[in-house]
């Protein structure tokens, strides 16, 4: 691509409470060429879409469109400049046909005297869904009626006409996963004229299946942690290198505190034989060990979640046992689960985890009031005792036991999580993603902190972000698939499975 | 991020309260005589105690419509009841205002409908059966003087009406602040889902709210029979919004999980304050309701927890 850039991104940073989201990004779009955007969870590709698509400001950093500085304020703004984004399952009006979504807000272009002129739309309709390989469907279709391919079209369709009709030359197309929810057939399709498009297009191309982004992009870029960590052409490119960018080739050892690491002990604290859910999972055992950490990891869809919402109560199995010790248990709500001694740091620690508008001594009593009471009443001296010491064994850094918790930054938010649970003497702690969100120092103290745990004899049930931290953190993984456990992989201190070792068994 | 916000609602309220009293004695001195203050203060005490009730369903981040009838439905029981029950009028009347809003929580919190529209119902319901009972408003017995004494009385200086009042604020403060019901209620309307993921009985604390609104409401609605001698169905509905006004004035957030008995004396204490020094000062009674509106905007819009709900409906 020797021509000038269309789009240039230059030094874009954002920073949310507490994380750097994107660290001086910098990103270059020619005319007709397929950029893939790579990268893990968490690695900033959805925070740079939003940042194209005007839903975010970059708190540093330039956009130029041809060589000129613009700003985006919102999707609106941002397809005046040519720039689009094309949603999983569209994002059309599902009762308005075909021809009514694609000239949506645009319809006075179609006024015959004074009234709607239903024939010139689908004429002009039709041309428009030629383009995008449509040419055999009725523009008068009702859009719920499509499937999650020809909705993408008709997306990818009505971009392209909007910014015709604004004058733009050469737009660009945010694809982000498209062929998660494409049959195979159908990603071919769309492959097939994603490239005939770059005569007049250029495409942003997001996706976790590596083989398609090779196969497809002139160029791909890997993010990682808000950075990119490098940029492959075309002919430079394989599956196997780019996995091993996103991931990070060093597993620096001391991250995770391996040397930390504990053996877990022979008693059994939790067992779970069994354990199955409708149309999620099945056939799900488990013998947690005292001190044990295990870590369980699949992809989205593989019932890894399900499972722990099940083991924390929210959740019902249709089949199996569980048992705590010696008895066995039923739980029909996180109250059963948390009465033997289970419980959950959830993902969403905001609205799952906390009550953001009160305190952190409230918080971290809550599980626990019935044990600071004198008579009836609740002993604000005892309250106060139990947060303090919580906050301190925990490191929670706060300026006072009465700072509201919307206050603290997601590394102490999880802090104050974590206490919360200890306080409560838990035997069994789910950990999900417990580190989401959070700056490295945290991070780091959250990892001491759970191995301090497992020493202590509390069995542990994670879910981490990234492959890297699951398998540097446990003592084993199981790996989950399509809802079964299809690997048990130990992870002793010292002989660790590397992340290129255990994908295989994940994907 | 709020990261500032020092300044708490009761905070705001309390200095709102001191503004508003300096304004009215500039006006009119008189404004500040014994005589007065008394009288604020009795009009106050029926909104704290019908308020108190009305901020726990509001803390759970709910609402409750029924209070006014509530207290309709006690006058009249309670001056149907002192001539046959004696004392023991005081007692029923209170179990069947707690009773009344122990029914609004089993409809909110198990049949899973929104309190609005739950006590909605609740107060047509209960304002009817007011009715039947007696649609002519009730003069107290003659009997019945010796009984309502002991709200219209007064212990030396003290009137006994300042002694319940304070003592409904007593039992309602150290509930909140002292059993773990009353600390459920407000996890409950901070964050109801961690609430439950965390174990806490949910319909417990919902119901445990609407009951103590509703004896809150009966403790009002028998002072106000006991003052004015009479029960009658019209005599709560004022107070439906009035409570909600009260508990929103004195710092409770509408979306719940904050405030509270506090905030709810401070409020009560504005509301009389305003109420009173509206016509102290001469404002036109028909145009008294534009300084109230005017007000509750700009105390809801203080205390109101914006980053909570991103859509406003």
């Amino acid at each position: 691509m020797e021509q000038a850039a269309v789009l240039e991104l230059n030094g874009i940073t954002k920073r949310f409470p507490g994380v750097t989201a994107l660290q001086d990004v910098h990103l270059s779009l020619g005319a007709g060429e397929i950029l893939g955007l790579v990268g893990e969870n968490g690695a900033g590709k959805s925070t740079l879409m939003k940042i194209l698509v005007g839903l975010q400001a970059p708190d540093e950093g330039e956009i130029r469109l041809k060589g000129e500085k613009v700003h985006l304020d919102g999707p609106g703004g941002a397809i005046r400049h040519g720039i689009g984004m094309v949603f999983q399952e569209g994002s059309m009006i599902p009762n308005l046909s075909v021809m009514e979504n694609l000239f949506l807000r645009h319809e006075e272009r179609f006024r015959r005297f004074g009234l709607l002129s239903a024939g010139a739309m689908a004429a002009e309709a039709h041309i428009e869904l030629k383009a995008v390989g449509l040419g055999t469907l009725n523009p008068r279709t009702r859009t719920g009626e499509l499937s999650a391919a020809e909705k993408q079209m008709v997306e990818i369709a009505r971009l392209l006409w909007l910014s015709r009709l604004y004058g733009v030359h050469n737009p660009i197309l945010i694809l982000d996963e498209p062929t998660t929810v494409l049959q195979e057939q159908e990603a071919r399709i769309l492959f097939e004229i994603l490239r005939r498009l770059r005569e007049k297009a250029s495409i942003i191309f997001i996706s976790h299946r590596l083989e398609e982004v090779v196969m497809l992009s002139d160029r791909i870029l890997v993010l990682r942690d808000g950075r990119r960590m490098a940029e492959l052409g075309h002919d430079e490119a394989q599956v196997r290198g780019i996995e091993k960018l996103m991931v990070g080739h060093e597993l620096a050892e001391e991250h995770f505190r391996e040397t930390l690491q504990t053996e877990p002990q022979e008693e059994v604290v939790l067992a779970v034989q069994g354990l199955a859910m409708e149309g999620k999972f099945r056939n799900f055992s488990l013998q947690l060990r005292k001190g044990e950490i295990v870590s369980l990891v699949g992809l989205l869809g593989s019932g890894k979640e399900e499972v722990c919402r099940v083991l924390g109560g929210s959740e019902q199995p249709s089949a199996g046992t569980i048992t705590v010790g010696r008895r066995g248990a039923r739980f029909s709500s996180p109250k059963d689960a948390i009465s033997v001694g289970i419980g959950c740091v959830p993902i969403d620690r905001r609205n799952d985890g906390l009550a953001t508008s009160l305190d952190v001594a409230e918080n971290i009593n809550l599980l626990v009031l019935r044990q600071l009471v004198s008579g009836i009443f609740l002993n604000p001296r005892l309250e106060r005792e139990n947060a303090a010491r919580w906050v301190r064994e925990c490191l929670v850094k706060t300026p006072s036991l009465q700072t509201a918790c919307a206050n603290l930054s997601g590394g102490n938010q999880q802090k104050v999580v974590i206490a919360k649970w200890l306080a409560a003497n838990v035997r069994v702690l789910v950990l999900d993603h417990p580190t989401r969100g959070i700056d490295v120092g945290a991070k780091d103290e959250i990892y001491r902190r759970i191995r301090e745990l497992a020493a202590a004899g509390v069995c542990l049930l994670i879910m981490c972000d990234t492959l890297e931290e699951d398998i540097g953190l446990c003592n084993r993984m199981l790996v989950m698939k399509d809802g079964e456990v299809v690997r048990d992989i130990p992870c002793p201190r010292g002989g660790k499975p590397t992340p290129l070792d255990v994908i295989g068994y994940i994907v | 991020m709020k990261g500032g916000v020092l300044v708490r609602p009761i905070t705001i309220s309390f200095a709102l309260f001191v503004v508003i009293i300096g304004g009215f004695t500039a006006a009119n001195p008189s404004f500040l005589s014994a005589y007065n203050a008394v009288t604020i203060l009795n009009a106050a005490i029926i909104l704290l105690a019908v308020g108190l009730g009305q901020a726990f369903v509001i803390l759970t981040g709910g609402i409750d419509l029924s209070v006014g009838s509530v207290m309709s439905l006690v006058s009249v029981v309670f001056m149907l009841t002192l001539e046959p029950l004696g004392g023991w009028a005081y007692p029923l009347v209170l179990v069947i205002g707690a009773a009344a809003g122990v029914l609004n929580g089993l409809i909110v919190s198990k049949l899973r409908i929104p309190s609005f529209i739950a006590t909605l119902g609740t107060q047509g319901i209960l304002l009817s059966l007011t009715y039947l009972l007696s649609a002519e408003p009730l003069g107290a017995p003659d009997s019945a003087g010796g009984l309502l004494n002991l709200v219209t009385g007064s212990v030396g200086p003290v009137q006994s009406v300042w002694i319940i009042g304070l003592a409904a604020f007593a039992v309602f403060y150290y509930v909140q602040r002292f059993t773990q019901v009353g600390r459920s209620i407000v996890y409950i309307g901070a964050n109801e889902r961690m609430s439950y993921l965390s174990g806490l009985k949910i319909d417990r604390g919902r119901i445990m709210a609407f009951a103590l609104s509703g004896l809150g409401a009966a403790v009002a609605g028998i002072i106000l029979a006991a003052t004015l001698y009479s029960g009658y169905p019209a005599l709560g509905g004022v107070y439906v919004l009035n409570s909600i006004a009260t508990v929103v004035v004195g710092g409770t957030a509408m979306t719940g999980g904050a405030g509270g008995a506090l905030n709810t004396l401070v409020g009560a204490l504005i509301m009389g304050t305003i109420n009173n020094g509206l016509t102290v000062i001469g404002v036109d009674v028909y145009a008294q309701q534009v300084f109230l509106g005017v007000l509750i905007i700009i105390a809801v819009a203080v205390t109101f927890d914006r980053q909570k709900i991103a859509v406003i409906k």
